[in-house]
């Protein structure tokens, strides 16, 4: 087992290096830097002499083709030093630690959400296979699969802010009323509450979706198997069947399935958080795209990069877990 | 691809002998199972009707003459739309200024004409007059007789730009997966085929691509470019989206290079590629079609996706998403977000159908059952 991590920690230091190189070259090879995105968008009267840009471009490694660069930024990471955001002015990660809460309060939320709700549906799903509430719900969740979750956030919006704006219902987008910091604790509380409200829906339904028809799906091929018709011959309530018997034996797609969940949790959604202003890591990977703010960007592909490889090693380690047959040695 | 009729597998010779009748090829199998399908029939029909319509839009919603009879000869300017250049030069010269029924009438009192069934521009906006004694189109104006989805905030009909933007949906959703496609099959054949280094390699290079989210890497590739076009965003969704096809394709071609006809294949003496081209890949399609069903449908949906964060095609162009991208800055006209949303829903949502019943019609474990 433990050559097997050391194996598996090896080819993943191989992959980091390797999407960090590739993805700092892209980057560096966008048209302008983010010293002259920054001095575009400011008046004109405030343009620096270009001795100062040179400084400038020295002062951020700006000056250097960007393989030497890449060198000198991952030893900087190595050292535990990520940099600093060119257009916020303040080290990285002091840029996106406040970042990561917000997204994972929508994340973790949504995936609790969707896991508990999904599991129950996917084995009633199966429970009553062929049957007609059982198709309906079934066709029902394919539409909702499919249902893109951007347009149900802006119908969403349109209903509630638009719509129901003075009633009881209505909802804003932001994370947060303008008022915030005048409210009390529960007030506060209650606040971010409604503001979630939409934006967690967003994010749930399709994975919910997903999700119940995967357990569904998992569920189907162990419900013909001999020892699930044995389990009821020898009286064991239906219910026992299926969870004891039948779902213990699908949870290694199951494991999987979490592993790969687990980069989205940080990731957040570019789209979700841009349409519903959630100030989360999502949009600050979109607005650090237009500023040419390489150091976020980089920061950000480096977690959703060890958040991937981690997951994978989580899940292949969890496998030999749930399930005894798999070993690693 | 294989002629429908070919058989895959060449069974025992005594089984070939008791049975003369050519069996069913695994094409025409596959059809036959997904034409029984009710849910995945209807979406594929779905999917002509879009076709039909991306094919049609000029004639269906424009403000050029589908044919017209101008000075003693016949053009067709509605062809524009599909490339400006294809505008004919003449009416260029003759200073129509993109206006027809007028300066038709004008500079050509004999000219004749056939007009698209709805006269409208999915580029700009109608003027008052333009069209007899019409009024022209308001801005922001709610779905009503002349608009039938209303317009938006430049006063451009939202049906025309629905009815151009199939194209546009279609074609990412087809371009874009057939990069994907081209470069899946081949890499996943490659590594299915030969394994050793060459799966090792790609398998590195699948996972160097799934490790960083599709939606980042098509952001910071677009960023890269000047001035991004839909061409360019169709290559980026390709050269991101192919990573499930080359698994499956590898997978396939695993299984496939130990069976008999390629051992057999092998004896004859073919050559390598002409083993991966005719022998093993017909019979490796079709659960392949599977993930390119699928690619297509999140492909519109990175597309839309895309348009809305105001990403995509430059703004004249009449794409889904940019329409809904015009509804995220307008929250209360429910129009520009409603109709756009419900087509590219419906899009997917019959990608997902097709794909969903290609699988149930390849899985070789209902095929066995006999479902």
């Amino acid at each position: 087992m433990l050559n097997y991590i050391i194996r598996r920690l090896a080819i993943g230091s191989v992959t980091l290096l390797m999407i960090t190189f590739v993805v700092y070259g892209l980057i560096r090879n966008m048209p302008g830097t983010p010293l002259t995105v920054d001095l575009a968008e400011s008046s004109p009267d405030k343009q620096i002499s270009a001795e100062e840009l040179k400084r400038r471009a020295e002062i951020y490694g700006l000056d250097k083709p960007w393989y030497v660069a890449y060198w000198k930024w991952a030893g900087n990471v190595l050292q535990g030093n990520l940099g600093r955001s060119i257009q916020e002015k303040q080290p990285v990660m002091r840029v996106i630690m406040p970042r990561i809460g917000p997204t994972l309060l929508l994340s973790v939320t949504s995936l609790a959400l969707s896991y508990l709700l999904a599991v129950p549906l996917g084995l009633y799903g199966s429970a009553r296979s062929g049957r007609l509430d059982e198709r309906t719900t079934s066709v029902f969740m394919f539409m909702l699969y499919s249902f893109p979750s951007f347009v149900a956030a802006l119908l969403l919006l349109n209903l509630f802010y638009v719509k129901l704006d003075g009633t009881l219902f209505h909802l804003k987008p932001g994370m947060v009323s303008d008022n915030y910091p005048q409210l009390t604790m529960g007030g506060k509380v209650l606040d971010v509450f409604k503001h979630s409200i939409l934006p967690v829906f967003c994010y749930t339904y399709g994975s919910l979706a997903y999700y119940s028809r995967f357990v569904k799906a998992n569920m189907e091929e162990v419900i013909r198997q001999d020892y699930m018709r044995t389990a009821r011959a020898k009286g064991l309530s239906p219910l026992t069947v299926l969870v004891k018997h039948g779902f213990r034996n699908t949870m290694i797609p199951f494991v999987t399935m979490l592993g790969l969940t687990l980069p989205g949790l940080l990731s957040g959604s570019v789209i979700l958080e841009e349409i519903f202003s959630w100030p989360g890591m999502g949009r600050l990977f979109f607005s650090a795209i237009t500023t040419r703010d390489y150091e976020v960007i980089m920061t950000e592909i480096l977690i959703y990069t060890l958040m991937t490889l981690a997951g994978q090693l989580v899940a292949d380690i969890l496998y030999a877990f749930v399930d005894p047959r798999v070993t690693y040695s | 691809m294989a002629p429908a009729d070919r058989p895959t597998t060449v069974g025992p010779a005594a089984a070939a002998a008791r049975v003369p009748v050519k069996g069913r090829g695994y094409w025409a199998e596959t059809w036959l199972r997904f034409r029984r399908r009710r849910l995945p029939m209807a979406a594929l029909c779905f999917v002509a009707l879009l076709g039909l319509i991306a094919l049609l839009s000029p004639c269906l919603a424009g403000t050029k003459p589908i044919v017209c009879r101008y000075k003693g000869e016949l053009y067709f300017p509605a062809l524009g739309y599909f490339n400006p250049r294809w505008e004919n030069p003449v009416f260029m010269k003759d200073r129509f200024y993109k206006i027809y029924p007028k300066n038709l009438k004008k500079k050509d009192p004999e000219s004749w004409a056939i007009w698209p069934v709805f006269y409208a521009d999915p580029y700009r906006r109608v003027r008052d007059g333009e069209w007899e004694d019409r009024k022209g189109h308001q801005i922001y104006a709610d779905p009503n007789w002349n608009n039938w989805f209303g317009t938006n905030q430049a006063g451009v009909d939202v049906l025309a730009q629905m009815i151009h933007g199939t194209r546009i949906a279609l074609l990412v959703g087809f371009v874009s997966t057939s990069v994907a496609a081209v470069i899946g099959i081949l890499l996943g054949a490659v590594a299915g085929y030969f394994g050793g280094l060459a799966d090792m390699l790609v398998s590195r290079v699948v996972e160097l691509v799934m490790c960083v989210p599709a939606i980042i890497l098509i952001l910071t590739l677009l960023a890269i470019l000047d001035k991004p076009t839909i061409w360019h965003m169709m290559a980026m969704l390709g050269l991101t989206g192919w990573t499930g096809i080359a698994r499956l394709t590898r997978g396939e071609f695993l299984k496939l290079r130990q069976a008999e006809f390629v051992t057999a294949a092998r004896a004859l003496g073919v050559g390598w590629l002409r083993i991966i081209l005719r022998h093993i890949l017909p019979n490796a399609m079709a659960p392949v079609l599977v993930p390119i069903s699928f690619g297509i449908a999140s492909a519109i949906l990175t597309e839309a996706g895309l348009s809305l964060l105001g990403f995509g095609a430059p703004p004249p162009n009449p794409s889904w998403g940019t329409l809904l991208n015009s509804g995220k800055q307008n929250l209360q006209m429910w129009w520009l977000i409603v109709f756009p949303g419900v087509a590219i829903f419906l899009t997917v949502l019959s990608y997902n159908l097709i794909g969903e019943g290609l699988q149930e019609s390849t899985d070789p474990r209902l095929r066995e059952a006999g479902k």
